[in-house]
């Protein structure tokens, strides 16, 4: 093996463990919740 | 040129005088060699006969050579000796040196380079199995054209052949290559002499000829392998699995069905209506949480809903915001439809307890009126009410998650990806098959 493949193996293994880590815990850096509601929203349809 | 040695008897050393210039010269190859060039006047002598006679004489001083003639170097565990010289052009362009190795047991092998790089080469007993415009296989193998028929010429030679080399000596050369190798094929009008060339590692040179070889040349040698050659396949593979195993994951961990489905009727005039829905128990220590609503009804008109999830034993509170909007209408072109009857949103890491979900929700209807596309201000019309459906489950993983994942590890990927096919252009753009190449060849016609 050599190191390229050996490291991308790694970095591989490390974002499959922060995943099951993320997934254990009901995490994302996407999620909604906690979020401010951003009331200052624009309404209508974007047709015309 | 066929190697002479092969297969044949141990080779003798013989001393004798250059008639020239009267320098002390020793035969390596005696027995094999034919032509010996004074390595002190640069002389070009017949040895084939017991009576030495100068072929052509010169009083020149002898180049200085990276390898100097009677240099012993050890390459794949046979010692090489080197007893010749020659450098090679194409009319004088593109110059590259050919060291002629000898090895009393194995023969002749050929030490080939300019300047970027060294090969080892073995002349061919055998032609190619088969051929085609594109390229050609030998042993199995199959080595890709690069250079078209070239005239070559030798421009500078010193010492000892086993035939009678001479400067303005003239072969067509063509090239074929596959990774780590390439196969030389020089034609004249009395024969056609196929010969296989391995690159050789810097370290392999430096330890044999202690010869300092740049470790990477720009362009890359026309057989010179990717830095990602037989790589990339294998972290593709890799890549791709694990991806594979992460939307496993995703679908093994997905959510373990609704916690509660509530209804709310809002009247669609903008008017916030409070609810609370519960009790709502989760019982992993942590949980992503999902909140859908959906309002089938919905029409040319938005729902807004701001969640809170309560703690009941702390109060702490999990909020999120999601609307749902859908418009429809009718113009020139014919009927239109925007936007989206329902909302998702989806709570992080929330721990273990016994919740309430508090909504504050509104509908508000919406008229193709200007003054109407800014909250708040649409008229508030419309007083049939609007039904919207809250389901909240609870759910291990998210979808974002993945994409995000899988993002990451393509990156790595994509470089490599790039990296190698930039490799490639760079070295396939000296070959006289590439587009590049051959649309020059056009112009310059």
């Amino acid at each position: 093996m050599n190191g390229r493949l050996f490291l991308y193996s790694l970095w591989c293994l490390g974002i499959t463990g922060a995943f099951l880590a993320a997934t254990m815990y009901g995490y994302s850096p996407f999620a909604d919740g906690g979020r401010v509601a951003p009331r200052a929203g624009i309404y209508g349809p974007t047709h015309k | 040129m066929d190697d002479p040695a092969a297969g044949a008897p141990a080779a003798a050393v013989k001393a004798l005088s250059c008639p020239s210039c009267g320098g002390a010269i020793e035969i390596k190859a005696a027995g094999y060699t034919v032509t010996i060039v004074c390595q002190y006047c640069s002389s070009v002598l017949d040895v084939a006969n017991p009576d030495v006679r100068v072929i052509t004489e010169y009083h020149e001083a002898a180049a200085a050579l990276e390898i100097p003639p009677g240099t012993r170097g050890t390459l794949d565990g046979i010692e090489w000796e080197a007893i010749g010289y020659m450098r090679r052009s194409e009319g004088g362009s593109y110059p590259w040196d050919e060291y002629l190795l000898f090895n009393p047991y194995r023969g002749y092998r050929w030490l080939v380079t300019d300047g970027r790089g060294w090969s080892l080469g073995e002349m061919l007993t055998r032609t190619p199995e088969w051929s085609s415009p594109s390229g050609l296989f030998v042993g199995g193998e199959r080595y890709e054209a690069f250079f078209r028929d070239t005239p070559a010429q030798v421009d500078y030679v010193l010492g000892e052949f086993y035939w009678r080399v001479a400067v303005g000596e003239e072969v067509v050369a063509s090239t074929y290559v596959r990774p780590g190798w390439m196969l030389s094929r020089e034609a004249n009008g009395s024969e056609i002499n196929w010969t296989l060339l391995r690159l050789l590692k810097p370290k392999e040179m430096s330890e044999a000829f202690g010869v300092d070889v740049p470790p990477r040349s720009r362009p890359p040698l026309p057989h010179q392998p990717s830095p990602y050659h037989g790589t990339i396949g294998k972290v593709a593979t890799i890549g791709f699995a694990t991806l594979g195993l992460l939307i496993l994951l995703l679908i093994l961990f997905s959510g373990r069905g609704p916690l509660l489905t509530e209804r709310m009727t809002l009247p669609q005039t903008g008017q916030v209506q409070s609810a609370t829905f519960g009790p709502i128990t989760l019982d992993g220590a942590y949980q992503a949480v999902s909140i859908k609503a959906r309002a089938p009804a919905l029409d040319n008109a938005w729902v807004d809903l701001d969640y809170a999830l309560v703690d009941r034993r702390t109060q702490v509170s999990y909020q999120a915001f999601g609307v749902a909007e859908r418009y429809s209408g009718r113009d020139s072109e014919g009927s239109w439809t925007e936007g989206d009857r329902s909302s998702a949103i989806k709570m992080a890491t929330v721990p273990a307890g016994i919740y309430d979900l508090v909504v504050d929700a509104s509908a508000t209807r919406w008229k193709t009126n200007p003054s109407a596309m800014i909250w708040g201000s649409a008229p508030r019309t419309g007083p049939e009410p609007i039904e919207v459906e809250i389901v909240a489950s609870t759910g291990m993983t998210f979808l974002s998650n993945v994409i995000f994942a899988g993002f990451l590890i393509l990156i790595p990927l994509g470089f490599m990806f790039f990296r190698h096919a930039a490799f490639e252009t760079s070295r396939k753009g000296e070959s006289d098959f590439s587009g590049t190449a051959a649309q020059d060849d056009e112009e310059d016609e």
